[in-house]
């Protein structure tokens, strides 16, 4: 086999247990996001978009999902006869056969997946981050520099800092230290878990970090310290541009908002990226008689008879008559009844939601759905959940399928 | 039913402007979909594994929205969906091609190569969401010779009738007449030009007519050979029409607007249609939407009224876009009224302008147009 330039692997094994009843029986990449996709359409689409067209998807928690979706890799163009998209569950070997330890654990259970394909260079991506990048342009950039790994960042808001693991850089961009989650940031230059290794420098490292028994496996906590204490050059690839790390519920919702606006935060009606999804062609959306439509997305298969007021609604939703859905995020083949109202919630796939109900209500004592999960008087439907008539869900709860 | 197979003629009706550079087949209609797509997902609703499009001219649109049929699940190792270009060896396609006869002959090879023992045969340009396993079921259990599926247009008026094929039927449906557009139509039967044979018969009254110098399907063949041939009438009862006219195209998008057309077209039996990956459609502060059939890609921030939007159209701020059909990719600029138009793919109307057109006169605007 010819040796490629870079290979893609996508870490997806990720429960998200902060998203609560949505990652319940699928793993985070796969939930659906943006009206017609799923949080994985963007890290795929990013790479056959930048040319890398060999990826790996490391898959452990509720694989079922993300595996169908993926499939052929055929809605990514990835249905390649050389590379192509490869699904990498933990397996049993000879010797032993385990599930992946750590992010880094992952990699290095796949380096013979790696090695068949020879490459020069190994793209590690997050399977829960929306953004549009061209990774091939960080590739060049690393090439260049010569360094063992360059991994990107962006500037956060200082106040921010701390939350997220930060890159103390040099003048030219060269990365002194790496702290995560410092209580007193010394820079605002974040990591988003984009990473190139020069492979032959990513194999010895994990080699030697799966030697380490005290290790916990992982990029940010144990690889990227180790090569910077061995005098290793990492480099820095400043990105500017949107980027959301969609790990709770806030942050999915507000993600999703962030397309409403005109215009919006994150743009995804772009033709020169477009994002792809595994969707088949569906009828358009019927815009009922006494509908009314604003500062929303709505796409294929959705049929509005109420209203919808800043709110993201995905595919084959139905609305009835008279009700209104603000401020919310509904997740495909949703139906929700008359007179209703839906005021900052998710509503997972495949719920009915009943006439008469009332989510998101302000709340006057005890509630029995309230969840610590959700925040900022969010509310989260699962997938599924059949909400009878006349329900009254009060802000900050989250209502489970029986 | 892999024991069938089918075959498509792509329509070389003419509906100027529109069909100056696509075959009237792969007109967009009802938003999403190209008028081959019913036919097309029919034949691979019932299990079609064999299907030939047969093209005469301008099919490169046809092409690019067919490619390798994977949305019809039809990209397979074998067989599959074969695009079939005119064959005419070295005469000129303009005297050779006068019937759909002459097509049929052009694709000889195709037919005789299948192993399929029955064919489907669609030569019109007709939208409908038929049952073809029933029909072919039907076929055989009548033992007919030939099977046209036809839908009793009763109610209809006689101007309407006339752009019809006619069927008069006896009573135990076997078709005792045939006429073509009668200017004095006899009866309300109208075939939907599908038609159910054996590979074998197709093949030899292809054979007889081309040896002959005969170039019409039905006038020629069927018409002419009926006394021999047992001919069966299969009725269909949803909805169908023949896009053969600006009013029938427009009026067959605008009948989408209804909800039960929309059940009964689009969901009864999927109809699939190529995946264009546009994004959501996007509505603005201001946008004001109503009885509208829109598809994804949209930017809406004027008003669109009891129309049909396809791909990635963008209705600015103040426009007023209402009973008209608009194609992909159109850009109505601010304060634009619309009214009773078709615009084709690409136009784009400049601010404040007003193009307003009649109900039974739709006005149609072509490709990439700039107003």
């Amino acid at each position: 086999m010819s040796s490629k330039d870079c290979v893609a692997m996508i870490l997806a094994g990720g429960q998200g247990s902060r998203l609560g009843a949505l990652t319940k029986k699928v793993a985070k990449p796969a939930v659906s996001f943006g009206g017609k996709y799923r949080i994985i359409d963007f890290p795929l689409s990013n790479c056959v978009h930048s040319g890398i067209d060999t990826v790996g998807v490391l898959t452990q928690y509720q694989p079922l999902e993300l595996n169908t979706y993926i499939g052929n890799g055929n809605p990514w163009d990835l249905d390649r006869n050389h590379g192509g998209v490869y699904v990498l569950p933990p397996y049993q070997s000879a010797k032993a056969g385990e599930w992946y330890k750590g992010t880094a654990n992952a990699i290095y259970q796949n380096l013979s997946f790696l090695d068949r394909f020879a490459p020069e260079n190994v793209l590690i991506l997050s399977g829960d981050h929306i953004y549009k990048m061209h990774y091939g342009k960080m590739l060049e950039e690393h090439i260049k520099s010569g360094a063992a790994a360059t991994i990107a960042v962006m500037p956060v808001p200082w106040e921010e800092a701390s939350r997220f693991g930060i890159m103390n850089v040099s003048e030219d961009g060269v990365i002194t230290e790496f702290e995560e989650k410092p209580a007193n940031p010394r820079s605002n230059l974040a990591s988003m878990g984009i990473y190139i290794f020069s492979y032959p420098a990513l194999r010895h490292y994990l080699e030697e970090d799966e030697r380490d028994p005290a290790s916990s496996n992982d990029f940010g906590k144990n690889i990227i310290p180790a090569m910077l204490s061995n005098g290793e050059k990492i480099m820095s690839y400043r990105f500017e541009g949107y980027w959301k790390d969609v790990g709770t519920i806030k942050s999915l919702w507000e993600a999703n908002m962030d397309l409403i606006d005109t215009p919006p935060k994150f743009n995804i009606n772009d033709n020169t990226w477009s994002i792809y999804s595994r969707n088949t062609a569906l009828a358009p959306q019927y815009v009922g008689k006494n509908a009314r439509i604003k500062d929303s997305t709505v796409t294929q298969g959705c049929v509005i008879y109420g209203d919808v007021i800043h709110s993201v609604i995905f595919s084959n939703v139905k609305i009835g008559e008279n009700s209104k859905v603000i401020d919310s995020v509904v997740m495909p083949g949703a139906k929700i009844g008359k007179n209703t109202v839906i005021n900052k919630a998710v509503i997972g796939p495949d719920a009915v939601i009943g006439d008469g109900v009332v989510i998101g209500a302000e709340s006057d004592g005890e509630n029995k759905y309230k969840s610590k999960l959700c925040t900022d008087g969010l509310v989260l439907i699962e997938g599924g959940t059949l909400v009878p008539d006349s329900t009254v869900v009060p802000k900050c709860s989250m209502v489970e399928a029986e | 039913m892999i024991d069938t197979m089918g075959i498509i003629i792509a329509s070389n009706i003419s509906i100027p402007p529109l069909t100056d550079f696509r075959s009237a087949t792969a007109l967009p209609i009802a938003g999403g979909y190209r008028i081959i797509d019913f036919v097309l997902s029919n034949m691979a609703n019932a299990g079609l594994e064999n299907i030939g499009v047969a093209t005469e001219a301008n099919y490169s649109s046809l092409m690019d929205h067919i490619k390798s049929g994977s949305p019809w699940d039809l990209n397979r190792k074998n067989r599959g969906l074969n695009i079939l270009p005119p064959n005419i060896g070295n005469k000129n396609a303009f005297e050779f091609i006068r019937g759909d006869i002459d097509i049929l002959a052009g694709i000889r090879e195709f037919i005789h190569r299948s192993r399929e023992t029955y064919v489907i045969l669609s030569l019109g340009n007709n939208i409908y969401n038929i049952d073809f396993e029933a029909a072919v079921e039907a076929h055989k259990t009548n033992q007919a010779d030939i099977t046209i599926i036809y839908k009793n247009m009763s109610g209809m008026d006689q101007k309407d009738l006339s752009r019809y094929t006619l069927l008069e039927l006896d009573e135990f449906n076997n078709v005792i007449d045939i006429e073509v557009c009668p200017y004095y139509p006899k009866t309300t039967l109208a075939s939907t030009d599908v038609f159910i044979m054996e590979r074998a018969l197709l093949e030899s009254i292809v054979d007889e007519c081309s040896s002959r110098g005969n170039h019409d399907f039905i006038k020629d063949a069927i018409a002419k050979k009926m006394s021999g041939l047992i001919v069966r009438g299969y009725e269909y009862t949803g909805y169908t029409d023949k896009i053969d006219s600006m009013k029938s195209y427009y009026n067959n998008n605008m009948a989408f607007l209804n909800e039960d057309m929309q059940q009964d077209m689009l969901y009864s039996h999927p109809i699939y249609t190529k995946n264009k990956d546009q994004s959501p459609t996007h509505y603005g502060p201001d946008s004001q939407a109503v009885n509208s059939y829109i598809a994804d890609g949209c930017v809406i921030e004027g008003t669109v009224i009891n129309s049909v939007l396809s791909y990635g159209v963008t209705v600015k701020k103040g426009a007023v876009v209402k009973n008209s059909v608009l194609m992909q990719s159109d850009m109505i600029e601010e304060d634009v009224i619309l009214e009773y138009v078709v615009l084709d793919k690409e136009v784009r109307v400049t601010a404040g302008r007003k193009l307003i057109g009649q109900e039974n006169y739709p006005l149609p605007v072509a490709k990439g147009t700039v107003i």
